[in-house]
């Protein structure tokens, strides 16, 4: 029991520990300030032999890990261990949560290394002590999950699960959240898989009955299990993801509406694309009005403006009848083209050619100007430099016709992008581009009169 | 973009730095990392262990870097240390080491070597107190005292130091009375001002952040393997040269004439490069230090290959657009951020003169872009924010926070920000911004912003000022990202996962040598400039380039570091192919031509003048201001009857030298409480050696529950025992491989007091096999209560004479050693020598080194389970 009560004493100084770096007057903390120290230390008490040589094993341990020499580093590690004999508690308390961290690693990587290996430092680490059950259990089942033991992992988060040490502090509940919720996605995964089963099964069978029974029961358990973590501000986006598959295949659509609503509206969670993502999927899945699904959109709009999903947004917005719809459809689009990322992305300018178009069509030129008007110093450069309208016409003629179609139309038939692209002699799009040298005739926004 | 369609779970916790009630969930090392969700229930039979298919390790083709270029001619001085500035003396360790900045000694050396300046201004203020010239005068005022009978009383010494210096009471009432008026007015004033220097020096020697970003460029040329570096030389950094480089397939990198320069006045301290739309650009920066000429800083914009000045910026910090030629992110220290466009010149587009997250005194700020043309960063030591220069301004987005957000420790602070979608024309990572602190290094997208994406703890031993990341070696293989730290340390990582999958290390991050690393490649030499070679190498690192000249065929690694004593090293890097071969790490080894070129280097290096020394002289002013006083034959009486003597052919005696300064003697050196050896011998003279011994055993026995731990080690010693090939801890502490890097251990040890007693038992275990510990436990046990057992003592101390060496004699000769530069020892080597030195004092019982083959060392118990 000794151990026990010296992490009991422990865990409340462990602010102190924390500290070991030290502060200069400006708050910063420095880890290399203790190596300057180190070499002026010239008389007085020092460091004991023994916390020299566990420092320098520690050190070469994790120079052999840079190095990738798992071989040596293991050797070292075998003397490490001595650490847990420290006589300074501190250091023994925290000796575990270091061994577990560098020998996982070695034992991860170290060729002749295997599963029973790991299993048993495994094992052993979590019983060292009491402070990192929780954590080396959840670690452990990711391993095995990561190595297809699903079962192995399962019974690992069971166990752990039931575990309980001392006063239940807040991060020992969210720690078992967490192991829940990865329990229930294991469940999840069994889950699915008999769904697949199902589905390949005749209705009439007896052996349906079975299965779906088998699956209603652990879709329960699995719902328990997501259920309390997903309230915990955070990214749960495979906990939502599957909660909510399984939510919508029994039916409980406002269930499901209420976890995805609350996960992407929820002030205390981070502003998180695919909480908005997967709440547009869901409406979309439902059939819901275009209305809302504008209303999610714009969002995630306000968010990411360069998501792929604006083009599906774009779509929607020009669709509706409104006004400002139409308006925000073309924000929408020059939106997403002002992403280093998006700029070959040929679907977006296809739209935006075509959108053009119909917006000047439709005698909106105010519309185009205001978009324009933020980027006219900008976009020449940054879309329509002869540099883009070489390499875009070496490596793809299509995207390089859409870009001169929208650089004629916003900057007239003088910019460089044009002119390039309009002088090309190709057979194929010999046509194209005279539709295009027309289209810029008709709508450029430089000479409207003409 | 695709944005990553799931998300690795995370926790979201807003707070302040170092909230510890909520368990860190990124507690995630590399391997974890590798650790994705599968999104479909994974198969049983598919993954095996895949990990191993995504090793990368990049091999070394030498030991260490080589020097590229010959030395510059100007000399280099490494500045101040820790020990020039942190109090030295009386030092005890504890858990929480701290640093005390040694007032006390830099002022008294500047009142002793600076009296002038310290004293002059008071001298002056009491000159009417004083009479400086002619006779003792019988002056009525009590308030006048005559200079020249103070200067005759202290007879030309100077008692400074000494407390047995002879003090007459004309002195003494000097002191007495003097004494509080200049002790107070120079210590309150001088050492307020000196203290405040230290301090600023401190901190500059704990992060000088001066070169973040780095100061070397790399500008590709036509052909991959030709290009320029771009880098400051000269002593004061303020000559900007151009060197062309190729690199060939096999060889070498070879500089190809001789670099074009400009000369500049000021030192340059970022040197930018960017490469947008097929156009490469760079970009100088000289920060404001240019008094008087120049009160503000200047960026200056130059293309390679033919520098021009197209602009002049007043401000600090440039970081070049990935998306636009010519323009500029800059900031300055005041917090505002200015955009430069060719067309409209600069505009502020940002200004905040407080920090962001929380109150810091740095005044450090940093500006990048994002996928966004429009869209900056602006990062400070507490966080990084978004802000968007077409928007209302002063609004913006808090991109990483120095809080709870990310689980950071207390007391870390950003120290880099770098958007990394910038390498290549093709952005790469076209949302990611790489965020380091003294602990983590965070990558953050900045679609999700406040959650770091990947968080691993680098655990470099310096600031990480510089980050470059590098296209594929292959096409597929994931991103090598090169992270270098101010003292040369360098970690290289492999970040993986684009498009829908969030991005992940690949592997275990990798340590690349140093310029320390090289010291083996050059010849030994004198003490002296073995040294300075050895300080020359060791030279903080100012910037970073690296390239892989040739994609595809077969990857290889190019590495440019620029030191700050001007020396440019290059080294190359090899991917290894077969991930089957990492069980031993293939060690480099130096070529005859790598050595070759070490040697030409050193050969010019020390035909570099040596830096003048810092420290000179002090004068005596009072001899200067007496002019000839009668005290000059005093001082001259020694020299004249040394010389007369010698023309006279006779013995030098005491009279001709003057009468001596009556003084004590000093007092002899006191026995110290550890004075085991005198202790020791009494006991044996006295034939109570065996009483003794067992007072010593008593004392110093602690109290042992461990064994009672043993098992839980074993235990687990069993996992890694049976990785390890070999068995048995003797194996198990070999030292590493490479030969010429100075252990930690060496370093651990200070060099001057002898290890206390643990090592040597260390040591001693270290040697026995496990099985034959006990047998040699019980016999020593057994030995000094064997009735003769002074004889076998005494024996055994008589069989080694030198070790009865005075205590203060071995210690000297000790320090001198230390003075010299640091040995090139092995760990073993480096013990071996101390546990020897420190056997001078140690009991017969601790001794190792000298025992008789035939007989066993006594031990006392060992305590530490062996």
């Amino acid at each position: 029991m000794s151990d026990f009560s010296e992490e009991l004493i422990g865990s409340k100084t462990e602010d102190e520990q924390e500290e070991s770096y030290v502060f200069s007057g400006t708050g910063m903390s420095f880890p290399w300030l203790q190596n300057h120290i180190g070499t002026i230390a010239t008389g007085g008490k020092k460091e004991k032999d023994f916390a020299q040589t566990t420092s320098a094993c520690l050190s070469f341990i994790q120079e052999a890990l840079l190095k990738h020499q798992w071989q040596q580093a293991a050797e070292y590690m075998h003397s490490y261990l001595q650490i847990l004999e420290d006589s300074d508690s501190h250091k023994r308390q925290a000796a575990p949560e270091i061994i577990w961290k560098l020998g996982s690693e070695i034992l991860f990587y170290h060729p002749k290394s295997n599963m029973e290996t790991f299993n048993t430092f495994a094992d052993r680490m979590k019983n060292i002590g009491v402070m990192n059950y929780l954590k080396i259990s959840l670690q452990h089942a990711l391993y095995l999950v990561h190595h297809g033991m699903l079962e192995d992992a399962n019974r690992n988060l069971s166990h752990a699960e039931t575990w309980r040490y001392g006063e239940k502090s807040s991060s020992q509940e969210v720690l078992i959240n967490l192991i829940q919720a990865y329990k229930g996605l294991l469940q999840y995964y069994t889950w699915s898989k008999k769904k697949l089963e199902l589905s390949t099964l005749d209705e009439d069978d007896y052996a349906y009955n079975a299965a779906s029974q088998s699956m209603l029961n652990h879709s329960c358990k699995t719902s328990v299990n997501l259920g309390a973590l997903i309230q915990t501000p955070g990214v749960w986006d495979p906990f939502v993801k599957s909660y909510v598959e399984m939510l919508e295949f029994y039916g409980d659509r406002d269930g499901a509406r209420e976890v995805l609503t609350n996960y992407a509206y929820d002030e205390k969670f981070p502003s998180n694309p695919n909480a908005h993502v997967y709440l547009y999927n869901f409406l979309k899945r439902e059939k819901a009005p275009r209305e809302k699904l504008i209303s999610v959109l714009k969002i995630l709009y306000q968010i990411v403006p360069s998501h792929k999903l604006m083009l599906e947004f774009h779509r929607l917005l020009g669709k509706s009848e409104k006004e400002d719809h139409r308006k925000l459809g073309l924000e929408v689009l020059f939106g997403v083209l002002d992403f280093a990322g998006c700029t070959k992305n040929i679907t977006a300018w296809k739209y935006l050619a075509k959108y053009l178009r119909q917006i000047l069509m439709g005698n909106h030129l105010a519309w185009v100007q205001e978009e324009w008007n933020s980027r006219k110093n900008w976009w020449p450069d940054f879309h329509f430099s002869s540099f883009w309208a070489k390499s875009d016409w070496k490596e793809d003629k299509a995207l390089a016709c859409e870009k001169a179609l929208v650089a004629g139309i916003l900057l007239g038939k003088g910019c460089r992008y044009f002119r390039f692209i309009s002088k090309q002699d190709d057979e194929v799009l010999r046509k194209k581009i005279k539709r295009i040298k027309k289209s810029v005739e008709n709508h450029s926004i430089v000479n409207p009169g003409l | 973009m695709d944005f990553p369609s799931s998300l690795r779970p995370t926790l979201f916790m807003a707070g302040p730095l170092g909230l510890s009630n909520v368990p860190d969930l990124s507690f995630m090392c590399s391997w974890r990392d590798a650790l994705m969700l599968p999104e479909s229930p994974p198969d049983n039979s598919e993954n095996g262990a895949p990990h191993m298919a995504t090793q990368l390790l990049w091999e070394p083709e030498t030991p260490g870097p080589l020097p590229l270029l010959p030395p510059g001619p100007d000399p280099w001085d490494p500045g101040v240390t820790a020990q020039d500035l942190l109090f030295r003396g009386g030092f005890t360790f504890r858990r929480k080491p701290r640093a005390v900045l040694d007032v006390t000694e830099q002022l008294s050396r500047f009142l002793w070597d600076h009296g002038d300046i310290a004293f002059a201004p008071l001298g002056k203020l009491m000159l009417e107190n004083f009479k400086l010239e002619g006779a003792r005068s019988r002056s009525k005022k009590k308030t006048v005292v005559s200079v020249k009978s103070l200067l005759q009383d202290l007879g030309g010494h100077q008692p400074w130091g000494c407390p047995w210096a002879f003090l007459s009471y004309r002195q003494r009432r000097f002191s007495i009375l003097g004494g509080p008026v200049l002790g107070k007015s120079v210590a309150s004033l001088l050492g307020e001002l000196l203290h405040e220097e230290l301090a600023v020096r401190w901190e500059q020697l704990l992060l000088d952040d001066a070169f973040t970003g780095g100061a070397l460029a790399w500008v590709p040329g036509r052909t991959p393997q030709v290009g320029q570096l771009v880098y400051p030389a000269g002593g004061a950094l303020d000559k900007l040269c151009f060197q062309e480089v190729s690199l060939t397939s096999s060889g070498d990198a070879q500089a190809l004439r001789d670099p074009g320069h400009i000369q500049l006045r000021g030192p340059v301290r970022q040197v930018v490069t960017r490469t947008v739309q097929g156009e490469s650009e760079s970009f100088g920066h000289l920060p404001p230090c240019l008094p008087p000429l120049l009160t503000c800083s200047l960026t200056l914009i130059f293309s390679v290959p033919q520098p021009c000045w197209l602009s002049a910026l007043t401000t600090t910090a440039p970081c070049g657009s990935p998306h636009l030629p010519g323009e500029l992110a800059v900031c300055s220290r005041s917090g505002a951020v200015c955009l430069w466009t060719p067309q409209d010149g600069l505009q502020q587009v940002y200004k905040d003169p407080e920090t962001l997250v929380f109150c810091d005194h740095s005044s450090w700020r940093w500006a990048d872009f994002t996928a966004h043309p429009r869209v900056l960063t602006v990062g400070d030591r507490t966080g990084v924010k978004i802000i968007d220069t077409q928007g209302p301004p002063g609004c913006g987005l808090l991109l990483f926070r120095g809080g709870a957000e990310a689980s950071c420790q207390k007391g870390e602070r950003v120290l880099l920000t770098q958007y990394l979608g910038t390498c290549s024309p093709e952005p790469l990572l076209p949302t990611l911004h790489l965020i380091c602190t003294q602990f983590s290094l965070y990558l953050v997208d900045e679609r999700l912003p406040l959650v770091p994406m990947l968080k691993w703890n680098h655990e470099l031993p310096s600031a990480p000022l510089w980050a470059q990341l590098l296209p594929p070696p292959r096409p597929g293989c994931p991103r090598p990202l090169l992270l270098g730290a101010q003292r040369g340390h360098l970690r290289l990582l492999h970040l993986t996962g684009e498009g829908a999958s969030a991005p992940r290390l690949a592997g275990h991050p990798q340590s690349l040598p140093s310029s320390s690393d090289s010291l083996s490649a050059f010849p030994l030499l004198e003490p002296k400039s073995q040294w300075r070679l050895q300080e020359r190498l060791k030279a903080p690192t100012i910037g970073l380039a690296a390239i892989i000249p040739f994609p595809a065929s077969e990857p290889v690694l190019s590495l440019f570091q620029l030191s700050a004593a001007g020396d440019i090293f290059h080294q190359r890097l090899r991917l290894q192919t077969d991930p089957g071969a990492t069980l031993h790490a293939p060690t480099a080894s130096w070529t005859p031509q790598a050595t070759a070129c070490c040697s030409r280097w050193l050969k010019a290096l020390l035909k570099v003048p040596p830096p003048p020394p810092v420290w000179a002289a002090p004068t005596f002013s009072h001899r200067r201001l007496l002019g000839c006083m009668e005290q000059r034959t005093g001082e001259r009486k020694g020299p004249e009857g040394l010389r007369a003597a010698m023309a006279g052919g006779r013995l030098l005696q005491q009279r001709d030298l003057g009468p001596l300064p009556s003084a004590e003697p000093p007092p002899a050196p006191e026995p110290g409480p550890e004075d085991e050896l005198s202790a020791r011998l009494e006991a044996a003279w006295e034939g109570q050696m065996a009483a003794w011994w067992e007072r010593q055993q008593g004392r110093s026995s602690g109290p042992s529950r461990l064994p009672k731990r043993h098992k839980r080690r074993t235990q687990l010693s069993s996992t890694f025992s049976s990785l390890s090939g070999r068995l048995g801890l003797s194996d198990a502490t070999s030292p590493p491989h490479s030969p010429d890097r100075a252990s930690p251990e060496a370093k651990l040890q200070p060099p001057v007091t002898p290890p206390s007693h643990e090592s040597t038992q260390e040591l001693w275990a270290q040697g026995v096999p496990s099985e034959r510990q006990q047998t040699l436990r019980d016999y020593m046990a057994k030995l000094p209560l064997g009735g003769d057992s002074p004889r076998g003592v005494c024996s055994s101390l008589s069989q080694s004479p030198s070790l009865q060496a005075t205590p203060s004699s071995s210690q000297t000769l000790q320090e001198r050693t230390a003075e010299l530069p640091p040995r090139r020892t092995t760990l073993r080597g480096a013990a071996v020598s101390s546990s020897q030195t420190s056997s001078l004092r140690a009991t017969p019982s601790r001794q190792r080194a000298p025992v008789p083959s035939g007989s066993q060392p006594q031990r006392k118990k060992p305590r530490m389970g062996f």
